[in-house]
C-alpha cells in the first residue's frame, strides 16, 4: 500500500517538533534536515514547514555532476552518497525550495531521505509520526483523495508543487482548507 | 483526523537497542513514548513514537521528542552536595561533594536541632507535582508522619489549585476533565479560555483542528492571538484579568436567547435563579466595557456555544492564575451547567493540567489541607481514617498548614526555619521574586532535592541528587484523570536516588522508621498508596499496575479490582454534592488586584513558549530547545512600541511596583495594544516573576500571575544583554 507524506499547511503551529524528531531517525546523524518558517512574525503567528517534496524528476539529482543523489524505489530522493558527493552545492542552488543542507566541515551535502529506514517498510517518517497538529501526515492514496474531495477548493491549486517543480511524491494542501468546509450548523 | 492506527504501525528497533514504553516527563498530556535503550550500555539513547497510545497516537511536541536527553545530561547531579559557608547562599558557589551518609547526618542533626528549639512546625516541606503519585503520596506522609510538621504544600498552588477550587464548588468533585480527550475531536464546538494550547499542550491540537475540519467551531478567549487563536472562528481578545465579566456576559446571552436546558437545570442543579438575576447586569455592552472585547464577538460566541449540539468548555492558567481564578472556573463552568452540556459523551468541561501529575499530585495529601484520596485534614472522620491506615493516633495528625506562597511569609517571620524542597523551583516560579529569594536566603537550614542544580538549589545548604522520571517507576494521573504507568528505562545516574527512597531513609534516621521501613520498592509505595486512597472520592484502590497496562490507563474513581474506572463523569447526572446536584454559581465581578494607572499603564501577562516547561530548569539545558528559545523577550504591539519609540530587538527596562528586568522587544500585532507578554521560564535576572504580583485568590491561594500593572522605559544608552 503506497503511502505519501501529506502536508496540511494551515495546521502548523510552529512547534518545530518535526525538526527535533528528524534527528531521531537512524540514518540522520542527529542533524535535522528540514525547515520551519515564521511567515510574517510582525503580524501573526502563522508558521509553515518547508520539507523536501521528493520530486519525481528532482532538480537536485539532475544538477549533481557526481550522481551522488539516488532515488529510492519508493520515490524518496535520498541524501548524498558520502563516497560520491564532491561538495559542489549545485543541488542546493538547483532545488527550488533550497532543501539540501551543507556540512562545511565534512564538505558534504545532506538532505531529507524521508526516513528511508522507516518508510521503506511502511513506517511513517519521524516528522509525520510526531507532528502534534497533523500538519505532516503519512497517508494512503485513498486517504489523500478523500482529503481532496472534503476540502474541494476551487482555486485549482490543491497541490502547490504542480506549478513549481513538476510532479512531487509529497502532496501539499495550501493554507485555506477551511474555506471548503461546510459548517455543521 | 488522521485515523487511529492503533496496533497497525510497527516500531523501528535499531540494532543493540530495546524500547521501554512510558510517557513524557513534562506536561499533563503525558504523551505516550518509547524510550530507546542501548542493550550494551543500558543507557537511554533516544525516543521512538508510541503509535498505539490512544490519547496521542505517537505524537510529541519538541519537549517530548528531546525529553530523553535529560537522563544522561552532563549537568546531572551525581552526588549529594553540602555548602558549609552559609554566606554564599543565593549563588552557585561553595558546594562540595559529600557522601549520602554525611548529607543525611547533617540534615538529621539540623532538623532535630530546629525542632527541639522551635517546635515540630519549624520545618516545612515544599513539593511539586512533576512526579509520580507514589512520590506525591509519600511526600505527604513524610511531612506529617516523618517530620511531624503541619507545614507542607506544593507548586500546584501556582498551577492547578484554582481549577480544583472551582470544580469542587461547582461539581463537588475535582477531576480536571469530565470526559476523555479521545472525545474532543468529535465535539461540535470548543470554547477555549486562557489556554495557549498550541504551545502548552501541543498534542491536543490535532483533535482541536479536527473539530473545525468537520465543520465545528472553535472559540478562543485570549489577550494574544496565539497559534490556536489565529485559526479560531471567534477570537475574544480579552483584557487580562477580566474573565469573570465575560463568563457572566455569555451566561446572560445564553439565558436571554433560550439556550438553557430547563429540565437539566431543574433536576440536576442549584443556584440558577440567583445567577440569572446577577448576570442580567452583564449586557454585551457592559461586558465589552470591562473586557475590551467587541460586543458583536461576545454575541456570536454565545450563539455558537448555545446552538452547538455538543460542546466542551476548556480553560487553563490564563483564567486560573488570577485573584478570582476560582470564580472564573465556576463562571465558565456555569455555561455547561445551564445548557446541560455536561454528563454525556462529547460534551463537558475540562482544564488543561499544566504539570505531568498536576491531577494526581493534588489528590493524595501533599496539599496543606488534604490527605490521601482527596480527604480533608479539617474533617475529623478523614483524619481518623488516614491515621488508622498509617498507624498513628488521630491526635498526632498535624493540623492544616498554609499555601505555598504563604509559607514564605511564615519563613520571613521565622515561624518556619527549615525547608525541605523537592520537585519545584520557586526561585523562578514564585511571584514577587525579590521577596521570595530574600526569604529563602535567610532560612536557618534548607535542603533541596533535584536532579540538576536549579536556581532554588542555589539557596540550599544541602542538595540531594534525585532521579529523573526515566530512572524510577510509578503512576501519574494525566489531564483526563487517567491513571497511567511510568516505566523505568535505566538505572539511576551516579549516586542519585528516587525521592521516595530518600524520604524513607531520612525518616528512619529521624526515628520514624516504623512507619516507613516496610516500603522497599516503588511498587510497595504504590500498593500502600492505593490502600490509603481507598474510600476517598479520588479512589485509586482498583487502579492496579496490571489493569493500567491492560486498559491503556484507568480513569478514577476506580474503587475495586473489577471496576474498569470512570472515563466519563456524571453520566448518571449525579454530581458529588450531598444532594447530587451541581451548583450554578452567582459570581459578582471583581477587577484584578492591580489595575493599570498613569504610572503603570500597561497590563503585564505571562505564559509559556512551546520550547520550555515551567521554570525551565530542565528545558533550558536541552540544546535543541534552548537554541530555539534561548532568552525571554517582551511582546509589544507595534502601535504601543511607536508610542514608546522602541524598536524590534531593542532592549528596554520593564518594571512594576515590585521589580524590574531588561528584555528584548518583540514586535507583533498578535497581542492587545494595552498588554505586554513575557515568557516565565527563565532564571536569575531574566525572571519575569521579579515583577509579578503576589495577590492571592481567597479560596485557592493562587497568585495573580496573569495580570498586573507595568511600565516600559526606553533606555537612553543602548544596553547589551
Amino acid at each position: 500500500m503506497k503511502q505519501r507524506l501529506y502536508i496540511e499547511l494551515e495546521n502548523c503551529i510552529g512547534c518545530r517538533s518535526c525538526l527535533a524528531a528528524c534527528t531521531q531517525c537512524g540514518g540522520h546523524e542527529e542533524r535535522n534536515r528540514n525547515y520551519v518558517y515564521d511567515v510574517n512574525p510582525f503580524v501573526n503567528r502563522q508558521t509553515m514547514p518547508l520539507m523536501c517534496l521528493h520530486c519525481v524528476n528532482p532538480a537536485c539529482a539532475r544538477s549533481c555532476p557526481a550522481q551522488a543523489i539516488q532515488i529510492h524505489e519508493t520515490g524518496a530522493v535520498l541524501s548524498a552518497l558520502v563516497e560520491k558527493c564532491i561538495g559542489c552545492q549545485n543541488c542546493t542552488i538547483a532545488c527550488p525550495y533550497g532543501i539540501p543542507k551543507f556540512d562545511t566541515e565534512q564538505n558534504l551535502m545532506y538532505k531529507c531521505d524521508l526516513c528511508i529506514d522507516r518508510t521503506k517498510d511502511g513506517i511513517p517518517p519521524m516528522c509525520a509520526s510526531v507532528c502534534p497538529t497533523n500538519t505532516l501526515q503519512w497517508l494512503t492514496e485513498e486517504e489523500i483523495e478523500m482529503k481532496q474531495k472534503q476540502f474541494n477548493l476551487d482555486n485549482g491549486k490543491w497541490t502547490a508543487s504542480m506549478k513549481l517543480e513538476g510532479e512531487t511524491n509529497v502532496r501539499v494542501n495550501l493554507p485555506g482548507i477551511l474555506q471548503g468546509v461546510t459548517k455543521l450548523f | 483526523m488522521q485515523k487511529d492506527k492503533s496496533g497497525k504501525i510497527e516500531n523501528v528497533v535499531h540494532p543493540n537497542e530495546k524500547l521501554v514504553k512510558t510517557h513524557c516527563s513534562y506536561c499533563g498530556m503525558q504523551c505516550g513514548m518509547n524510550l530507546r535503550v542501548n542493550t550494551v550500555s543500558n543507557k537511554i539513547v533516544g525516543v521512538e513514537p508510541r503509535y498505539d497510545w490512544p490519547v496521542t497516537l505517537g505524537k510529541m511536541c519538541p519537549k517530548g521528542v528531546t525529553a530523553y536527553q535529560q537522563t544522561n545530561h552532563s549537568d546531572r547531579l551525581l552526588k549529594p552536595l553540602i555548602r558549609d559557608d552559609a554566606s554564599l547562599k543565593g549563588t552557585k558557589e561553595g558546594f562540595r561533594e559529600a557522601s549520602w551518609e554525611e548529607a543525611y547526618d547533617l540534615i538529621t542533626t539540623k532538623f532535630k536541632e530546629l525542632q527541639t528549639n522551635y517546635g515540630k512546625n519549624s520545618l516545612s516541606v515544599y513539593s511539586g507535582v512533576s512526579m509520580t503519585n507514589e512520590k506525591c503520596y509519600l511526600t505527604g506522609k513524610f511531612a506529617r508522619v516523618g517530620l511531624q510538621t503541619r507545614y507542607i504544600d506544593y507548586n500546584g498552588r501556582f498551577c492547578m489549585s484554582s481549577a480544583a477550587g472551582g470544580f469542587l464548588r461547582s461539581f463537588g468533585v475535582d477531576r480536571g476533565s469530565t470526559l476523555p480527550w479521545t472525545d474532543i475531536h468529535e465535539t461540535d464546538c470548543i470554547f477555549m479560555a486562557g489556554s495557549n494550547t498550541a504551545e502548552c499542550h501541543p498534542t491536543s491540537m490535532f483533535r482541536v483542528w479536527a473539530v473545525q475540519e468537520r465543520g465545528g467551531y472553535l472559540i478562543v478567549v485570549d489577550p494574544r492571538e496565539t497559534p490556536i487563536a489565529r485559526r479560531a472562528d471567534v477570537h475574544l481578545d480579552i483584557k487580562p484579568g477580566t474573565d469573570l465579566a465575560l463568563a457572566n456576559g455569555i451566561l446572560n446571552l445564553l439565558i436571554q436567547n433560550n439556550y438553557t436546558d430547563e429540565h437539566f437545570i431543574k433536576n440536576h442543579t442549584n443556584g440558577f435563579e440567583e445567577t440569572k438575576e446577577l448576570v442580567k447586569l452583564f449586557t454585551p455592552e457592559y461586558t465589552s466595557e470591562i473586557t475590551g472585547v467587541d460586543p458583536e464577538k461576545i454575541i456570536r460566541a454565545a450563539e455558537l456555544y448555545g446552538k452547538a449540539p455538543n460542546a466542551i468548555v476548556m480553560f487553563a492558567r490564563g483564567i486560573e492564575q488570577q485573584v478570582k481564578g476560582v470564580d472564573n472556573v465556576s463562571g465558565y463552568t456555569n455555561m455547561a451547567l445551564i445548557t446541560g452540556k455536561i454528563g454525556r459523551p462529547k460534551s463537558g468541561v475540562a482544564t488543561l493540567t499544566g504539570q505531568g501529575n498536576g491531577q494526581g499530585g493534588r489528590e493524595h495529601g501533599q496539599k496543606a489541607d488534604a490527605l490521601p484520596g482527596y480527604r480533608k485534614i479539617a474533617n475529623p472522620e478523614h483524619v481518623k481514617e488516614v491515621s488508622a491506615f498509617w498507624g498513628i493516633d488521630p491526635s498526632e495528625m498535624p493540623k492544616p498548614g498554609v499555601s505555598a506562597y504563604e509559607m514564605f511569609g511564615l519563613m520571613e517571620e521565622k515561624t518556619i526555619r527549615g525547608l525541605y524542597l523537592l520537585c519545584s523551583n520557586p526561585a523562578v516560579s514564585a511571584p514577587n521574586l525579590n521577596y521570595v529569594r530574600k526569604v529563602m536566603k535567610e532560612l536557618d537550614f534548607m535542603v533541596c532535592a533535584d536532579f540538576y542544580l536549579s536556581e532554588s538549589c542555589e539557596f540550599a545548604d544541602v542538595v540531594l541528587p534525585t532521579t529523573t522520571w526515566s530512572e524510577d517507576e510509578g503512576t501519574v494521573t494525566n489531564l483526563e484523570g487517567r491513571i497511567i504507568k511510568i516505566n523505568k528505562a535505566q538505572e539511576p545516574v551516579g549516586e542519585s536516588k528516587p525521592d521516595w527512597q530518600i524520604q524513607i531513609e531520612l525518616a528512619e534516621r529521624l526515628g520514624r522508621g516504623k512507619y516507613f521501613s516496610h516500603l522497599k520498592t516503588a511498587r510497595d509505595v504504590a500498593d500502600e498508596f492505593r490502600g490509603a486512597s481507598k474510600g476517598g472520592y479520588a479512589d485509586y484502590f482498583g487502579a492496579t499496575w496490571d489493569k493500567i497496562d491492560k486498559q491503556d490507563g484507568v480513569f478514577w474513581p476506580c474503587k475495586s479490582e473489577d471496576d474498569p474506572g470512570t472515563p466519563h463523569m456524571f453520566l448518571d447526572k449525579k454530581f458529588y454534592h450531598p444532594d447530587g446536584k451541581a451548583k450554578i454559581c452567582a459570581l459578582p465581578y471583581r477587577p484584578p488586584a492591580e489595575e493599570p494607572d498613569e504610572v503603570y499603564p500597561l497590563r503585564l501577562t505571562t505564559g509559556r513558549v512551546v520550547y520550555h516547561y515551567l521554570s525551565g530548569n530542565q528545558t533550558r539545558r536541552i540544546k535543541f530547545l534552548n537554541d530555539m528559545c534561548p532568552e525571554p523577550y517582551v511582546e509589544v504591539h507595534p502601535e504601543k512600541a511607536m508610542e514608546y519609540g522602541i524598536e524590534h530587538d531593542e532592549i528596554i527596562r520593564l518594571y512594576t511596583r515590585r521589580g524590574q528586568a531588561f528584555y528584548k522587544v518583540k514586535i507583533t500585532e498578535a497581542i492587545r495594544k494595552d498588554t505586554v507578554f513575557v515568557p516565565y521560564s527563565f532564571g536569575h535576572d531574566e525572571s519575569i516573576n521579579l515583577l509579578t504580583i503576589d495577590a492571592l485568590d481567597p479560596i485557592s491561594r493562587m497568585p495573580e500571575f496573569k495580570a498586573c500593572a507595568a511600565q516600559i522605559e526606553k533606555l537612553e544608552i543602548k544596553k547589551v544583554l
